[in-house]
């Protein structure tokens, strides 16, 4: 797979094709996969993939990155999990589909967090989202990698989020802000929730807007609360559930149950999914005359 | 060589110790497991103490320099507008169960919280504060204090340092007259060490040979290297997150914000950080550091040419809590290693 990967990637540089490849490498000492930027044919041998390649690379496809976008044209090695945010970065007009070559890589799970690794992918390290992964064939790719995977989801999601979804909707309302509270309280305002969403792609944040400071910097109960709920609602029906937030928080807030709650509200109210197809518009940034709601007319 | 006071500490005295710093008002604050992760947090009792760790995820300098704290209060009305400094009177604290690495940076701390301006919201707490240091007997790969010259054998920075010994106690040693005193002011929890006193072997971490302090500051001396291609090469992954600077304990910046309403409010110190692209946005709109590497540069800068330069201390001191919470696993030393050649 790594062979074929490193040749695809060789062969893209030496055509011209695209000036940068995004994909993973090791560290030093071979124990973690960490983000590298292939500028050169030669270099191409550097790519690893594995299930240590956790990093949703497309957050690196934003505007954010201004230098990565001055290299030229990238080609992106990504899961399907990871298209599907590609997939939203076009829907909402980040992105053309021309401008990013995808190559997918038939996934069989990850881990939860690189330190879990022992050499062995046992179900136990793997997030939630893999466990329910409809795409573990790439869906949206320009070439697809790997042996085409066999795996069916369950019908009915399961997994540690989806349990203790089910377990903090059955408290009720003042259990519910407890459990909120106190998991917002560790908060310590670093953002790397925001800067490793490839949806948080504002170049100014409104946490930075500080005339007037509709955020609170401090990293007080009001101010952790403001932030953590103005994130989770920019993120309504637009979220793909990558986990790389909860994965990169150095405090450990559950922010997938957030990001999952979510999914399930617009899954239920508009029976829509983000990431699956670029042609389809988001429900929250969309008008549409022939909605079958009253209100908004 | 000066004689050197070593008394014994026994874990079953702990208790006793800890009640008798809150019995004079003071806080006891020690690496505790809360969400899944080791944290210093203020603790009542020693069995609430982790015990297996290889160091606190936080680093204990958010006693000294909180991360939010109120700094000044203000008030307008038709009379006038007052604002009054907040007076701070901390209370003795003692921070148990430090490593050596990161006790080695309270001299850095210290050095920027007094160097032009006597910042006493910092002062008033570091003369309250007690470290007690505890000898590493477990590192992890991302520990690299014996590369920059630090190892668990350094007393820097402790007021007192321990080592375990076999049978699970420690053998305490005065490291300043304060850590002497504090010894002193607890003999009864302090006892003479018993001359065979078995200690439990360090763990010093790998030196990693391709690093070379001086190599690398004969380098940064010279602007030239703001052209190097090594720094977009290797640390344009950076996604521009603050975690890596609030793990930090030589991180420093803060930002001062005032929150309420047009009538009464309050004036706040927040912890800040130089990977945030508004950290140096001017008013105009232009960026000096107008991309995340020239952000990294940046601190890479502070730790490794601004502090030993103008502060003759280290800026970095090897703990690895940067390496070990970066979302992307950009790892320092790699960066060190590229510009030692």
């Amino acid at each position: 797979m790594e062979n074929i990967l490193r040749k695809k990637a060789k062969e893209l540089l030496e055509t011209g094709a695209v000036k940068v490849v995004i994909g993973y490498g090791w560290n030093r000492s071979k124990t973690r996969t960490t983000p590298v930027f292939i500028t050169k044919p030669e270099d191409a041998d550097r790519l690893v993939f594995n299930p240590l390649c956790v990093n949703n690379l497309s957050v690196y496809l934003t505007r954010k990155f201004k230098d990565i976008q001055a290299l030229g044209k990238p080609a992106i090695i990504a899961k399907g999990c990871d298209i599907k945010n590609i997939v939203v970065l076009i829907t909402e007009a980040q992105l053309q589909r021309e401008d990013v070559f995808i190559i997918g890589m038939v996934c069989e799970g990850t881990v939860y967090k690189q330190e879990l690794w022992k050499g062995e992918l046992l179900p136990q390290i793997m997030p939630t989202k893999c466990h329910n992964c409809g795409v573990r064939n790439p869906h949206v790719a320009d070439v697809i990698i790997g042996e085409k995977s066999t795996f069916v989801p369950p019908e009915k999601p399961t997994g540690m989020v989806f349990d203790k979804i089910k377990d903090i909707d059955s408290k009720d309302q003042s259990a519910r802000w407890g459990f909120w509270i106190n998991e917002f309280s560790r908060c310590v305002k670093c953002y790397a929730c925001r800067q490793v969403c490839s949806l948080c792609y504002c170049e100014r944040c409104i946490a930075e807007k500080n005339m007037p400071q509709w955020i609170e910097t401090s990293a007080h109960p009001r101010g952790n609360l403001s932030w953590n709920l103005t994130r989770a609602m920019h993120l309504v029906g637009r979220c793909t559930f990558c986990g790389e937030c909860e994965r990169a928080c150095p405090v450990n807030i559950p922010l997938n149950l957030i990001n999952q709650k979510m999914i399930l509200v617009v899954k239920d109210a508009f029976n829509f999914e983000s990431g699956y197809d670029e042609k389809t518009h988001p429900p929250m940034i969309v008008f549409s005359p022939d909605d079958k709601d009253n209100f908004i007319k | 060589m000066a004689k050197t006071v070593e008394k014994l500490l026994k874990k079953e005295n702990l208790d006793k110790l800890i009640t008798s710093v809150k019995a004079d008002g003071g806080r006891w604050i020690a690496p505790v497991t809360d969400a899944r992760q080791v944290v210093f947090k203020a603790v009542t009792k020693h069995e609430d103490m982790a015990s297996d760790y290889i160091l606190a995820r936080n680093s204990y300098k958010e006693v000294l320099f909180p991360q939010t704290e109120v700094i000044a209060e203000y008030s307008v009305s038709r009379e006038g507008s007052e604002m009054h400094g907040v007076e701070l009177t901390p209370a003795e604290t003692v921070v148990f169960g430090a490593r050596p690495c990161e006790a080695a940076s309270l001299k850095s701390l210290r050095s920027v919280f007094t160097w032009d301006f006597i910042d006493e919201f910092y002062t008033k707490r570091e003369e309250k504060l007690i470290i007690i240091t505890v000898a590493c007997t477990k590192a992890d790969e991302a520990c690299f204090c014996t590369t920059v010259n630090i190892s668990p054998e350094s007393t820097e920075g402790s007021d007192i340092y321990l080592k375990e010994t076999v049978s699970g106690d420690y053998l305490a040693h005065g490291a300043t007259e304060k850590g002497k005193a504090f010894m002193a002011k607890h003999g009864n929890t302090f006892e003479n060490a018993p001359k065979d006193a078995q200690t439990k072997k360090l763990v010093m971490p790998e030196e990693i040979n391709g690093i070379d302090l001086d190599k690398i500051s004969e380098r940064l001396k010279k602007t030239g290297h703001y052209e190097d291609h090594v720094w977009a090469e290797l640390t344009r992954k950076c996604i521009g997150c603050g975690a890596c600077t609030y793990v930090c304990p030589t991180c420093h910046c803060f930002d001062i914000t005032d929150e309420g309403t047009a009538i009464e409010g309050e004036r706040r110190k927040n912890w800040d950080s130089c990977q945030f692209d508004a950290f140096t946005l001017h008013a105009s709109g232009h960026n000096p550091r107008d991309t995340q590497f020239k952000r990294w540069r940046n601190r890479f800068m502070c730790k490794m040419h601004i502090y030993p330069e103008k502060f003759n201390s280290t800026g970095c001191v090897g703990c690895g809590r940067c390496v070990r919470v970066c979302p992307v696993r950009l790892d320092i030393t790699e960066v060190m290693e590229a510009l030692s050649k």
